[in-house]
């Protein structure tokens, strides 16, 4: 690509200068950087804990940066359903649950009373006893034959 | 933690600075911006003076340190596109004084001209034109594919273009 006369004119435009001081700033505050890195210093340490917190802020910063309103409005958006939910679930007990109250004499003797007729209905009926046979002896077969002729 | 000895930080001031002052002037439109920025990047160097010493081309690295540096103070802010907008329409002292007053006529309007580019756009602009890199050089130094480094220079160019040409036709 060819500069015409303005790109070419665009070009050799000059810059502002650098402010001077600048220089010297900036200079000195890396050279106060360097003493504070050549100190040896005691501070504690920074808790593992909170250097997690930072790494896990920067990271999430980094991932949601391009548009945190989106996120934020997601994140309200769930935590309003997950309030609704909470607030709509039916907390009344099931409609053939009553409170536990002390059953009436009444309802007591009704009880006993089915109790023994359902054992008199399973108890098994009292058997006559048995008859047992007469051992039977064998009798002469001449004295069945005398006893047909007498008769 | 090894830093990098004054004498070489001094060197690479007096060598870059002025380079990278207009450059982040140019894409933060704001001089406090740049005076931090120009400060955190020598720190950076003289905390890590390995990080210059293994660059092939000093002047593109520190431009693409300076740039990723402005990059994360938008960040941290949470500047989007619309404020960077803003801030880059407020005309600013950019260009150095004239005493020609059709040259001082042209520098402001240029001035307002860039301050209408995007950011990202006005960064492949002052590249190209103010550091006569390549397109490739470009790329590599804003992380962008050569393609998108070209584009975004032409449709800088042409806005640039559109809103000199009355001007510059007056002048010439």
């Amino acid at each position: 690509m060819k500069p015409d006369d303005l790109e070419d004119r665009i070009a050799r435009q000059p810059w502002r200068p650098i402010p001077a001081e600048w220089r010297e700033e900036i200079l000195a505050a890396v050279r106060q950087a360097r003493r504070l890195a050549q100190t040896p210093t005691v501070a504690s340490p920074t808790p593992g804990w909170r250097l997690l917190l930072s790494t896990l802020n920067s990271q999430l910063s980094t991932f949601l940066w391009p548009s945190p309103k989106a996120w934020a409005g997601l994140a309200a958006l769930w935590i309003v359903i997950l309030g609704v939910n909470l607030a709509a679930r039916d907390t009344t007990p099931a409609p053939g649950a009553k409170p536990a109250a002390p059953p009436s004499r009444e309802l007591l003797q009704a009880l006993a009373e089915q109790k023994r007729l359902l054992a008199e209905l399973l108890e098994p009926p009292e058997r006559p006893a048995p008859v047992r046979p007469r051992p039977s002896v064998p009798r002469l077969r001449s004295e069945a034959e005398r006893r047909d002729v007498m008769a | 933690m090894q830093m990098a000895a004054p004498e070489d930080l001094e060197r690479l001031y007096d060598e870059h600075a002025p380079a990278l002052f207009s450059f982040l002037l140019n894409f933060t439109r704001n001089e406090a911006d740049t005076r931090d920025l120009l400060q955190e990047l020598f720190l950076k160097l003289a905390q890590c003076p390995g990080l210059i010493a293994e660059a092939r081309d000093a002047r593109a690295f520190l431009l693409r340190l300076a740039h990723n540096l402005a990059i994360d103070l938008f960040r941290r802010r949470g500047t989007d596109a619309k404020q960077c907008a803003q801030l880059a329409a407020e005309p600013g002292p950019l260009f150095a004084p004239a005493s020609d007053p059709d040259e001082r006529a042209f520098r402001e309007a240029l001035a307002a001209a860039l301050g209408e580019l995007p950011a990202e756009q006005r960064a492949v602009v002052h590249l190209k034109l103010w550091e006569g890199l390549t397109f490739e050089q470009i790329a590599e130094l804003l992380d962008i594919p050569p393609n998108t480094a070209a584009s975004r220079y032409r449709y800088g160019l042409d806005k640039l273009r559109q809103r000199l040409r009355p001007l510059y036709a007056e002048i010439k």
